[in-house]
Order: C-alpha cells, then sequence, then structure tokens
C-alpha cells in the first residue's frame, strides 16, 4: 500500500512538473541562458497597475523557479515611483535593475541618458530567446526607440482611454424612449461633443428621479497630476487641441508664440470640462484614475471615459465589478474634423497610454534584468497577460484564443484597439514632461476649484509654460 | 588635562562625525545649490545664478501664498490647540469615573502614523460614501472637501486638532503636576475663586510649559505635510497648499532643486527666528517665575 501512495505521489509530481514547463516554451533555454546568473537578485519597481501585479504576482514566482534568479519588483504609487526611480537614476546607485519607463517620461531619460540600449542584449543569441521576435511587437514599441531605432524598453503594457458606456442602460427600451422624447433623437453611442453632454445629463437627471445613485458623467478632477493629463491627454486632444497645446517646433504653448495651449477652442474645451463635473459624482473633484475605474465598476456611471487598463477586472471580476456583461467600449466623441485629421494621421483623437521596462544606465545585473524582461514579454504568455491586465503589446497576442474571449466580454475592446489603435497617440515628445506637468496642474486644478476662470487659467498656463521653457533652455 | 581633552573629543567624535554628516553636509549643499538655476530636466542643468533664486522668493505668488496658508495653519491650530489642552488637561486634574478610559482614548491617536491618519480622514471625509458628508447632508449642509476651499482648510485644521492636541494635554498634565501646593493654599486662604486661581496661579506658574509646548507645536505644524497631503494634496486649487506642501511640489514634480533649495533656507531662517523670540520668552519667564 505504502510503495502504491509512493508511486502514485511520484506520478503526480512528474506530471505536475511537466504541467508547469509546459506553459514554457522552450524551458532548457532559460535554465541554460540564466545558469549564470543564478541566485543574482534584481530589483525593479513600477507603478502599481493591473499588468505590474500580473509580473509580480505570476511572472516573477515562474521565472524564479525556473532560472534560480531571485527577482524583488516593487510596485508603488505613481508619484513614489517616480521620485524613487528618478532619484536611482540620476544619483546612479544602481538599486534598481529593470524599472517602468512610461511612455511620456522615456524623453526626459533618454535626453538624459539615464537608460541602458537593449540592442547589444537583443543582438546576442546567449541572452536573448530565439522566440523574442522583436518584429511581433506593435507599434507601440517605436515609443521606446531613439532617433537611431536603439530601443530603450521592452512594452509591458498599451491601451487606451477612450468611452466606455452601459449597455443595460442605453439598450432599455424605457430609457431609449425617455432619451428620445427629451432630445429629439436616439440614445447612441456619441460622436459629438454635444451629444456627450446630453446624455450625461439625462442620466444624471434620470438617476435623480428614479433616486438611484447614477451619474452621467465622470473625471479625474482631483488637485492631483492626473487633472492635467486628462486635459491634455484626452479632452483637448479630441477637441482638436494637440501635444499639450504646445508648438513642437519652437517649443511655445501660448498662441501669441505660435502653440495652441490658450486658443479659442482650448478655452471652450476647458470650460467645457468644468462645467461637466455637475454631471458627475459629488466627489468627483477627490477622484484620481484609481477612482474612476472603481466608481464606474460599482456601476455608478452611465458613461465615460477612463483607462481602459481596468477593462479587464470592469469586465469579469465579480468580486469588484457590479456591471460584468453590461458595458461596451466606444471611440471617444470628438469635436469637427478631428477624426478626419486623426485618420490622416494629422492629429489624433485620445491617449494611447502605456508603459515598459527599461534597464537603468548604473544597473547592476543588466543581463539578468533583460531575462526577466523578455520572460515577462514571451509569446505564450501574452494572452494569459491580457486576460489580467487588459493589455497587448503583441500583433500575434490578438489572436490569441483568450484575448478573443475576453474580446467579446469587454464589448469589443482588442477589436478597438487593434483596428483603430492608430487613432490615438502616447505623449508628444517633451524631454521636460515632469515640471511642465506641474505647471498645468497648477493652474487647471486652480479652475477646476472655480478659484479662477477656465479662460484666466489657459492664459496663465500658456504665458508659464512658455516662461518656464525658455528657463529650461528650450 | 590634555589627556582629559583628548579623551572628550574622542568620546563625543562619533556623534560629532554623524551629525556633521547627516546635519552639517546636506545644509551646506543646500546654501551651495541655493546660489544655482539647477532642474534635471533643464538643457543645461545647473548654472550660476547668484542670489537670484531668494530675489524670486520675494516677487512669487504661488509661495506668498503657501506662505501665508502656512502661517494661518499654524496660528489657528495652536490658537486652539493650546487652550483646549489646557482645559482638557485641567479636567483630568479632576476625579470623576472613567478618567483612566477617557484619558487612554485621548492619547491613542498620538500611536498612529500621520500619514495613517490623513488616509483614514479621506474616508470618513469621503464626499461619496463618508460618515461625516452623510451626517451634514442630513441637516441640510453640503459637505464636500473637493468643492469647498474652506471646508478642506478647517479639515485640515480639525485633523491637525485630532491628532495633536492629545499631545499638548499630555505635557499640560506633567507640567500641573509638577507644580507645587504652596501658592494654591496661599490662594485658598486668601479667598480666591477657582478662576482667580486659574488665571493668577496657575497660568503664572505654567507659563514655561505652555511656552515650551507652543515651541514644538510651531515647528509641527509648520512643517505640517503628511495628513494634509493624504487628505488634499495641497486642493482644491491652492487652497491647503501649505508651504510644506509647496516645496515638496517643487522638488519631486518640478524638480527645481536650485529654488527649492532658497526656499528651504529661507523656511529655515523663518523657523529659527520665532524660535529665537520664543526661547527668549521662555528664558525670561523662566527668570520671572
Amino acid at each position: 500500500m505504502r510503495r502504491l501512495v509512493g508511486i502514485l505521489l511520484v506520478t503526480l509530481l512528474v506530471l505536475a512538473t511537466s504541467w508547469c514547463l509546459a506553459a514554457v516554451n522552450n524551458p532548457e533555454w532559460w535554465q541554460k541562458a540564466a545558469e549564470p546568473y543564478k541566485g543574482v537578485v534584481i530589483r525593479g519597481i513600477s507603478e502599481s497597475t493591473p499588468p505590474s501585479k500580473a509580473m509580480v504576482e505570476v511572472a516573477a514566482p515562474e521565472f524564479e523557479k525556473l532560472t534560480g534568479i531571485k527577482v524583488e519588483f516593487e510596485v508603488t504609487s505613481w508619484d513614489e515611483m517616480y521620485n524613487k526611480s528618478i532619484q536611482d537614476l540620476q544619483s546612479g546607485a544602481g538599486i534598481y535593475d529593470f524599472i517602468y519607463v512610461e511612455q511620456d517620461i522615456i524623453y526626459a531619460y533618454l535626453a538624459q541618458n539615464w537608460l541602458t540600449s537593449l540592442n547589444s542584449f537583443i543582438d546576442n543569441p546567449s541572452i536573448t530567446h530565439p522566440e523574442f521576435d522583436l518584429p511581433d511587437f506593435t507599434s507601440f514599441i517605436n515609443y521606446f526607440k531613439d532617433a537611431n531605432e536603439n530601443i530603450y524598453g521592452i512594452p509591458f503594457e498599451a491601451f487606451l482611454k477612450s468611452y466606455i458606456y452601459r449597455t443595460d442602460l442605453f439598450n432599455d427600451p424605457g430609457i431609449q424612449a425617455a432619451f428620445k422624447a427629451k432630445y429629439g433623437y436616439d440614445l447612441a453611442v456619441p460622436t459629438t461633443w454635444e451629444q456627450y453632454t446630453d446624455i450625461a445629463k439625462f442620466f444624471t437627471e434620470y438617476g435623480k428621479e428614479k433616486g438611484v445613485e447614477l451619474y452621467g458623467h465622470i473625471a479625474q478632477a482631483k488637485t492631483h497630476p492626473c487633472v492635467a493629463y486628462e486635459m491634455v491627454e484626452t479632452i483637448w486632444p479630441a477637441w482638436g487641441v494637440y501635444n499639450w497645446g504646445i508648438n513642437l517646433e519652437k517649443m511655445r504653448a501660448s498662441v501669441e508664440n505660435g502653440g495652441t495651449l490658450n486658443s479659442e477652442q482650448a478655452k471652450k474645451a476647458f470650460r467645457w470640462y468644468v462645467d461637466m463635473l455637475q454631471y458627475a459624482p459629488p466627489g468627483v473633484r477627490t477622484y484620481t484614475w484609481d477612482e474612476t475605474g472603481a466608481v464606474f465598476g460599482a456601476g455608478k456611471i452611465a458613461q465615460g471615459i477612463i483607462y481602459l487598463e481596468n477593462l479587464g477586472w470592469i469586465a469579469g471580476d465579480p468580486t469588484r465589478s457590479a456591471v460584468i456583461d453590461k458595458i461596451a467600449v466606444a471611440l471617444p466623441p470628438t469635436a469637427p474634423g478631428v477624426m478626419d485629421e486623426a485618420k490622416a494621421g494629422k492629429g489624433y483623437i485620445g491617449y494611447y497610454d502605456g508603459g515598459s521596462l527599461g534597464i537603468p544606465h548604473s544597473a547592476k545585473n543588466k543581463e539578468a534584468a533583460w531575462l526577466f524582461i523578455q520572460w515577462c514579454m514571451r509569446k505564450e504568455w501574452q494572452g494569459e497577460f491580457a486576460k489580467m491586465a487588459t493589455r497587448v503589446v503583441r500583433t500575434s497576442t490578438f489572436d490569441d484564443p483568450l484575448v478573443k474571449e475576453l474580446d467579446a466580454k469587454t464589448g469589443g475592446y482588442f477589436t478597438m484597439l487593434k483596428d483603430s489603435g492608430y487613432l490615438f497617440a502616447g505623449a508628444p515628445a517633451l524631454p521636460m514632461h515632469r515640471p511642465l506637468n506641474e505647471v498645468y496642474l497648477k493652474w487647471i486644478s486652480k479652475a477646476v476649484a472655480g478659484e479662477i476662470s477656465p479662460e484666466d487659467a489657459l492664459d496663465s498656463l500658456a504665458k508659464e509654460v512658455d516662461q518656464l521653457m525658455e528657463d529650461l533652455g528650450y | 588635562m590634555k589627556e582629559d581633552k583628548k579623551q572628550v573629543w574622542g568620546l563625543i567624535a562619533p556623534a560629532l562625525f554623524i551629525m556633521i554628516l547627516i546635519g552639517v553636509i546636506p545644509v551646506l549643499y543646500i546654501i551651495y545649490l541655493s546660489a544655482f538655476k539647477y532642474n534635471v530636466f533643464a538643457k543645461v542643468p545647473m548654472r550660476y545664478a547668484g542670489f537670484d533664486n531668494f530675489r524670486k522668493l520675494v516677487f512669487d505668488p504661488d509661495f506668498l501664498k503657501s506662505l501665508r496658508l502656512g502661517l494661518t495653519f499654524v496660528a489657528l491650530c495652536c490658537g486652539i490647540e493650546l487652550p483646549l489642552g489646557l482645559f482638557i488637561a485641567n479636567l483630568l486634574t479632576l476625579n470623576f469615573k472613567g478618567k483612566g478610559i477617557f484619558r487612554t482614548i485621548l492619547t491613542l491617536p498620538l500611536a498612529m502614523a500621520p500619514i495613517t491618519i490623513g488616509s483614514m480622514w479621506v474616508l470618513i471625509t469621503n464626499p461619496d460614501f463618508g460618515p461625516v458628508p452623510f451626517l451634514f447632508r442630513k441637516i441640510g449642509i453640503e459637505y464636500n472637501m473637493g468643492i469647498s476651499a474652506n471646508q478642506a482648510f478647517f479639515t485640515t485644521i480639525l485633523v491637525d486638532l485630532w491628532h495633536w492636541t492629545p499631545f499638548v494635554v499630555l505635557t499640560f498634565m506633567a507640567g500641573l503636576s509638577s507644580l507645587p501646593n504652596q501658592p494654591y493654599e496661599a490662594a485658598l486662604v486668601d479667598g480666591a475663586t477657582r478662576w482667580q486661581t486659574f488665571r493668577y496661579v496657575t497660568i503664572p506658574l505654567l507659563k514655561p510649559v505652555i511656552l515650551t509646548t507652543l515651541f514644538i507645536r510651531i515647528m509641527d505644524t509648520f512643517r505640517v505635510f503628511d495628513e494634509v497631503w493624504m487628505l488634499t494634496s495641497g486642493g482644491p486649487g491652492t487652497a491647503t497648499r501649505y508651504v510644506s506642501i509647496h516645496l515638496v511640489r517643487l522638488v519631486l514634480q518640478s524638480m527645481e532643486y536650485g529654488y527649492s533649495s532658497a526656499m528651504s533656507l529661507f523656511l529655515l531662517y523663518l523657523t529659527i527666528i520665532i524660535c529665537f523670540f520664543l526661547l527668549t520668552f521662555i528664558s525670561s519667564s523662566r527668570e520671572a517665575a
């Protein structure tokens, strides 16, 4: 009997091991490549986002188990992540072996030569997996290249900030009839800001009338960098004000100096943004990007524009979401002409957000870190990774059965990402991004709080941006 | 004698070395940086600016506003915490049932980290589901820190009172328990009322303790950060952007190392001046006592 149990246990162990190895293509290669670094501890830092959590909770433990390289991966708040990364990069202390390089900060890091070019690693077959397949990455990887096509970061997250709405409410015949009676046209996904405003107003009033907690709009309006990002990434582009309102050739923002930051269109859009807060929940001015996802997931919002990295849990986690099978996504509304400009490549309608893992110039275990970066982006894990974190960085991931299944559940998000992703854009090349954001935050939050009118805020902001650019030598 | 001196220097050398390393050198470095225009993200990161950064301070409306807000915060917090603390400390000299429990509960906030207190109050005052806005709404008052600058400002004061009044109570209780009995006996013989005894005996005797507590609280409230950062991040707008918050944003977000060094030095100077006057006052009151 004892012998039988023993045989059974050994069989189970063999099966379990082979199952584990089956989830990894060519495990022997990983073990061999990692052999010289066995026992090494690599340290990394990232923002506490769903993709980072997936890497910490799933990818890192598996990597450790297979290679013997220990991963200490810190996920923390956005500001803390930047403070720690920049201090390490600036001092050259070499605390981190890999860091989160967000798309909008890459220009600042490159200008300071803070990152290691990954080309020499990619060209080295002893530490680059034969199936790494660089051309398989979506065009998002181009944001992490310098002018000479050197790569400084491998994307691990890429997603859109776009329109999301409640299908159960939009398809309700009673609501549809009430909307048509009030506004004279059918309730549908808005394509203009006027339609969006009508829908926002309608649902907020509907919530009040019915005594339910339902609002027609959501925003990240806290006195926090997020409010500035919302304007420059989402609102202004869809109103036709691109590149943060900055003329990238002259590096000036005011209309007088060739920018568009205090243009009539920018002011109109900003006035609209401030006015619309009345249709959002009372606490909207305390919301950051975290709360917008959470409040939508709680079922309190009929429509809004949010970071769609949250879609995974909103669409599929019953412990957190009250709107499973009740949501769909679409392109955001735009001002007249903006969509045509985006299609022609002369503008963009919203933000293609994301980040990569890069290796600091001062990292002490660069090769081991490179192995881990590849591990997180290996093809066979991308479907599961997308399921956990609603992100796609490889074109082949779109064909993964898990992603196809998720596409239906998220109301066509992955199809939209694949087919219409080109209409969105990452942040412009502004190496002074961080101090710039602080100036935007100051004036935008003043207007959001009612200390100053949106129009006056933009005049002051444009003036201060010009001055900052001059002070910084641009 | 020479041997003794050597021994003394040998004994204090480690402490002195650490103090220089973590106290003096950073200050010297800040003095050095304050003479430069230094932003990490500038095309030319560092260039000599002389006293330009200090000149800029005088004309910087954002800095002046944050300084004014910070000083108002200090004045209101200290102005309420000290009388309130003295009142509670006096109450605790009386014997009543449940005094021990009351005293324990009172001191609990002191055991909590400021960042935890900030997070806790964020939940309590959350406009969507917090109990405070809910209760205010019940009596017809709209309480929303995201919208009302005044509400945000007074909430930060309230949180500071909640957190630090127990500290004031403790110091006053220690002070009260160490007062001599004779002046009280004399006041009793002279037929003084309770108020007169408090006004003419307790307050003068407690003056050094009051001033020392004030001294500590001024320094603490002037550099308040964690609770306010968690609660409002300086908003709405700039309503609670106290000087400490303004400085942190300037260093960590704007990376204006030169200008923020000048600002730090100015604030250090201001704190030293305030402390100097208070210490002089404390010394003279001690001599008078």
